[in-house]
């Protein structure tokens, strides 16, 4: 049962998460914190255990039938929002159009920085 | 529609909810791959429409479904944890290029996040559409999170990601074409910064450099938004 192994270690990360938010009271989510617990742990251990990649790896590949539930609910929040749409769509489209050009043009200049040394 | 008595019978269990999604997202799936995969109708676009569907037609409230689903939202959690597998793979990656990472990341991530949520400002948005969108640049698992953090409403996130994962993939390749770049590591690095998971997909269309970076742009992102976000919104407010 290599899976259940591994998937016992994802539980014990983002429990020791929830345990290090309970007493810090620190604004971050158990499940980052456990993932950073994790890609920590895999690297003090220097590889992948093949338990934890047989748990992890499907996870992984579910995500977006996981997140389903919650997509589904904009659909009926569309009357909610009435009147609020021009605004979002606007923020975000133009917002994502500014920053995708912000993003390139760093990069190009510390790209060809790196080149010129 | 289905009866009253019948909806109150299957909606007892989580299973009823459980198996639509199931069927919404194969169905999906089997739907995408005769299509070709095209790259602006992203899977889990076209699954929570078919899910949307089914649940309209067979009469199931959305409040009792949200109810069923939770027995498969609860694995969030260990599959936000599995993120750190690909990300310790990713190590070596994050040693060799630390240097312009080190300036670009913080500065992508939150212009991001300024760029969207002054807009959204200046046009009036409440502040709680405001939380809502703040987290659109950070991939599904951990955005889902950040929000809950800030009392934005996880739903409208969710939608909003998916119009900046379809516009950053549009905008990524015609701004890369005004400018004149064509190096794969850019791009892929573009897209994952900006577009999350659904950029990451189309950067791995492009090539497996791009796809390398997209992922690495994608998960330094999400850390960098998850640790600084929350805490930057409650010293503002």
């Amino acid at each position: 049962m290599p899976a259940l192994n591994g998937f016992l270690w994802l539980l014990l990360c983002w429990l020791a998460g929830e345990l290090i938010v309970y007493y810090t009271g620190i604004p971050i989510s158990s499940g980052v914190i456990g993932m950073l617990l994790l890609g920590g742990a895999l690297a003090i251990n220097g590889g992948v255990p093949d338990s934890v990649a047989a748990a992890a790896q499907p996870l992984i590949a579910m995500l977006a039938m996981l997140i389903m539930p919650g997509v589904t609910g904009v659909f009926f929040m569309i009357d909610e929002l009435a009147g609020q749409w021009t605004a979002i769509m606007l923020s975000l489209v133009v917002g994502t159009l500014l920053s995708v050009f912000t993003t390139l043009w760093l990069l190009k200049r510390l790209m060809q920085d790196d080149h010129a040394e | 529609m289905l009866s009253e008595a019948l909806l109150e019978r299957l909606t007892a269990t989580p299973l009823f909810a459980v198996a639509l999604t199931l069927a919404a997202y194969l169905v999906a799936m089997a739907l995408l791959k005769r299509l070709g995969r095209p790259p602006w109708l992203p899977a889990i676009l076209l699954a929570t429409v078919l899910l949307t569907g089914a649940l309209v037609l067979t009469g199931v409230d959305y409040t009792a479904y949200q109810d069923g689903a939770r027995w498969l939202t609860v694995l969030l959690g260990p599959a936000t944890v599995a993120l750190g597998m690909p990300l310790y793979q990713l190590l070596p990656r994050i040693r060799q290029l630390w240097r312009p990472l080190a300036v670009c990341l913080p500065v992508s991530a939150v212009m991001a996040i300024v760029y969207a949520l002054g807009l959204a400002w200046l046009m009036g948005a409440p502040p709680e559409i405001i939380a809502s969108l703040a987290a659109k640049s950070v991939t599904a698992p951990i955005a889902m999170g950040i929000a809950e953090q800030i009392g934005g409403n996880v739903s409208l996130l969710l939608g909003a990601l998916l119009i900046t994962g379809v516009a950053a993939i549009a905008f990524v390749s015609l701004v890369a074409r005004l400018m004149d770049i064509t190096d794969e590591r850019l791009i892929g690095f573009a897209l994952g910064v900006n577009g999350h998971a659904l950029g990451t997909v189309r950067a791995f269309e492009i090539g497996p450099t791009a796809g390398a970076f997209a992922s690495l742009g994608m998960s330094l992102t999400g850390i960098f938004t998850a640790l600084l976000l929350p805490l930057a919104w409650q010293l503002l407010s």
